[in-house]
């Protein structure tokens, strides 16, 4: 271990151009997962801060808010059933918004929800005519005590907070009382509009088992899901991961046979020093524990640089833009999942150096 | 030659391991290049294949078909514009759809379903229809209508009819259209009575149903970008845009081409980073023998042609099996999104990846014209 290392530090200039490699890929890993983190994290926020054990949408509404319409004798229906707790609406509307000191076509993306149980991170319902914003919405210049415009009517609604990680599709969301929700509908989206008491979805509280009961209790009318079913069920989202989870997985394999290929190699090289080692009582092992401790240090370094890399390229990209979510949960999955495929691809070297035979050692020029 | 092909014969583990990571990276780069591809026509062939030069939007929809809405007054002002030649509604709405037909065996599965209404005219090619259908002809009635031909097998072939959830709504399939698709969904392109009926069918609260974009044509002796310019001028709150503007503005489709460009580069550049450190070790490691064949005469142009050609078979065998990796694969689809191969693309980056790997593998070239042959009766090689 101690010769590897210090063979690092000798003749580091072998070891840099496999690093810029590793840290390539590594760089890529991180990038690939980072998208899959920023667009799973701004499409499924408003749901993912659910505080429910059931989110209840109409049946043929394929758990899309804006499709489904839940109406007040189901809602009656679920409330009567053992086990539920509390029951809340839920709906949405998808505008534009006009934010005061922007452009006249410089228009926000916003989600206005209507909600009647608040999720976790959000106060219970404001005042009609006020909403809490989430936190994105201050790149477009949102600010608190702000009086923003929603849709063609310009409907006014005055930011009274922010809250965080409740983004829906895309857009930042706001969170009104369900009659802002529905008087925003009206005047905005007569199409999309719902009679007093029907909501997009309902919000239920209860037994951790209480989505199979619910659709039982109406008849087939519902379709009730967990709040991790609700998220996987928002179009692309599990299409997303699977795909993303595809590619990151290929690329594990290309960095295993990088780190393979470079270490065969260098091996192949060494033939001749691990012949004197070997007939100077050097074991196997050790011989082999050098090259791995090598790959390790060498994906070591190299996923540190393609961390640095990707912070900077995260500050760098501006909001809006790339959907990019760099955390430290996915630096180090990337970093142990390369740990891992420098170890695995060390194993293509372990033959060639058990082969190696001491007696060559005599008569050869190390 | 023979010796660079003898050598790769010898060492078939180091040189299999090179080939297998290019061609990995290779189908990698392939395949992304289709899913972006495909996901960008599944998100927008339905605009980038429709008839109409120019969509005038509401500002409020942010470029998004189903998001926006024009008010009378909007719509009032954009019909006065000069330069107007043809004008038409377009109503855009995602339903839950139920396909019926006989032959899925009473299968019960249903889809996102992107219907399009549109003025049909008297062909049925009103403006906002598909440009062009592979099968069949353009609905003359209601509840007729052209669907994305990507969808056929899962119930939108010609003759099939669709129900509209919840109610009654049926439609029939009566023609197909290619990379028609909207929003990565089986889209429908129907009367605009047809889609005012879904709408009504699967939400019996709607009231006041607005048209969503003006399909517009210029009268002649107007270029669209005039008329857009003009519809624009005449309300801050109307967004006209050309085809072409429309299309590559829809949200999410310039950051979708942003990320790829992004990991379109990093793959890049590791293949001539690869490519280039093997043949600069494997040259290292062959200094000595390098040395001696310059020593009884080889010249220095042989040796650096061997290098080349092991660069470029190494290379061209990669990239070969990459692509046929990626044959099968693009031949599928990927949740909505139809992969295709794409020659052109694949082409480009066979290119591209060779001039790179062959420029990579210049800096051990480097290192070959560098031996000298005095070296041999020293020991000395091109790594010392």
């Amino acid at each position: 271990m101690k010769l590897a290392l210090r063979e690092m530090r000798r003749r580091p200039s072998r070891f840099v151009t496999a690093t810029v490699i590793l840290s390539l890929i590594a760089a890529l890993l991180m990038l690939l997962g980072g998208l899959l983190d920023g667009l799973i994290r701004s499409s499924t926020g408003a749901l993912r801060a659910q505080q429910a054990q059931a989110i209840v949408y109409s049946s043929t509404s394929q758990a899309s808010l804006v499709r489904s319409r839940v109406d007040p004798d189901v809602r009656q229906a679920i409330e009567q059933i053992d086990g539920v707790t509390a029951v809340g609406g839920l709906g949405s509307a998808q505008l534009g918004a006009r934010v005061p000191g922007n452009g006249p076509r410089d228009l926000a993306d916003v989600a206005l929800f209507g909600y009647e149980l608040a999720p976790d991170g959000v106060p219970d319902p404001p005042a009609d005519g006020q909403a809490y914003a989430d936190e994105i919405l201050k790149a477009d210049g949102v600010t608190e005590g702000m009086t923003i415009q929603l849709g063609p009517a310009r409907t006014p609604v005055e930011i009274v907070g922010f809250v965080k990680d409740t983004a829906y599709n895309g857009q930042g969301s706001l969170w009104a009382s369900a009659a802002t929700w529905r008087s925003v509908l009206l005047a905005n989206r007569p199409d999309a509009q719902l009679a007093d008491g029907v909501f997009q979805a309902l919000i239920v509280q209860g037994d951790a088992d209480i989505a199979g009961r619910i659709d039982e209790a109406t008849g087939g009318a519902t379709e009730s899901l967990t709040v991790t079913e609700a998220v996987n069920a928002i179009p692309g989202v599990k299409e997303q991961q699977s795909t993303f989870n595809q590619i990151i997985g290929v690329t594990i394999v290309i960095a295993l046979v990088v780190i393979a290929l470079f270490f065969a190699l260098l091996t192949v090289e060494r033939s001749g020093m691990y012949g004197v080692l070997k007939a100077l009582g050097a074991r196997s092992g050790t011989l082999f524990g050098g090259v791995v401790v090598q790959a390790v240090v060498v994906t070591a370094i190299a996923s540190v640089l393609a961390a640095a890399l990707m912070v900077l390229l995260d500050a760098l990209i501006p909001p809006g833009s790339i959907p990019l979510q760099i955390t430290p949960v996915r630096i180090v999955l990337s970093a142990v999942l390369l740990l891992v495929a420098a170890i695995a691809g060390c194993l293509f070297s372990l033959r060639r150096v058990l082969r190696v035979d001491p007696a060559s050692a005599i008569g050869t020029t190390v | 030659m023979y010796l660079a092909l003898k050598e790769m014969a010898r060492s078939k583990v180091r040189f299999g391991l090179l080939v297998a990571a290019i061609a990995l990276l290779v189908f990698l780069i392939l395949f992304q290049q289709s899913l972006q591809n495909g996901l960008i026509t599944g998100f927008i062939g339905a605009i980038r294949n429709q008839n109409s030069p120019v969509l005038v939007y509401s500002v409020d929809g942010q470029r998004v078909i189903q998001g926006s809405v024009l008010t009378p007054d909007l719509e009032a002002a954009a019909r006065g514009v000069d330069g107007v030649g043809e004008v038409g509604r377009i109503g855009q709405g995602t339903f839950t759809a139920l396909p019926t037909a006989e032959r899925l065996g009473g299968a019960s599965e249903t889809f996102d379903t992107s219907v399009i209404g549109y003025d049909l005219g008297e062909d049925g090619r009103g403006l906002g229809s598909p440009t062009s259908l592979s099968a069949g002809r353009y609905p003359a009635a209601d509840n007729e209508a052209v669907a994305s031909s990507s969808d056929q097998a899962s119930g939108f072939d010609l003759g099939d009819t669709i129900r509209i959830l919840p109610g009654d709504e049926v439609i029939t399939i009566v023609g197909l259209a290619d990379d028609a698709q909207l929003n990565v969904t089986p889209t429908l392109f129907a009367s605009y009575t047809t889609y005012e009926a879904a709408v009504a069918s699967a939400n019996p609260d709607a009231r006041g149903l607005l048209p969503n974009v003006l399909a517009m044509a210029p009268a002649e002796g107007t270029t669209p970008e005039q008329l857009v310019a003009n519809v624009n001028a005449a309300s801050p709150d109307l967004d006209a845009l050309t085809r072409a503007d429309a299309e590559a503005n829809t949200p999410g489709v310039s950051q979708v081409r942003q990320s790829f460009q992004l990991i379109f580069l990093l793959y890049g550049l590791v293949v001539p980073c690869v490519t280039g450190l093997f043949f600069l070790i494997v040259t290292f490691q062959k200094a000595n023998t390098l040395t001696l064949l310059r020593a009884v005469g080889a010249p220095s142009s042989r040796l650096v042609g061997s290098l080349l050609a092991q660069v470029a078979l190494i290379l061209g065998s990669g990239i070969a099996l990459g692509a046929l990796l990626y044959y099968p694969i693009s031949q599928q689809r990927l949740g909505g999104i139809q992969l295709r191969f794409e020659t052109s693309a694949a082409i480009f980056w066979a290119v591209l990846l060779l001039v790179l790997g062959v420029g990579s593998a210049l800096l051990a070239a480097r290192r070959v014209l560098a031996i000298d042959p005095i070296e041999a009766t020293t020991g000395a090689g091109v790594g010392r």
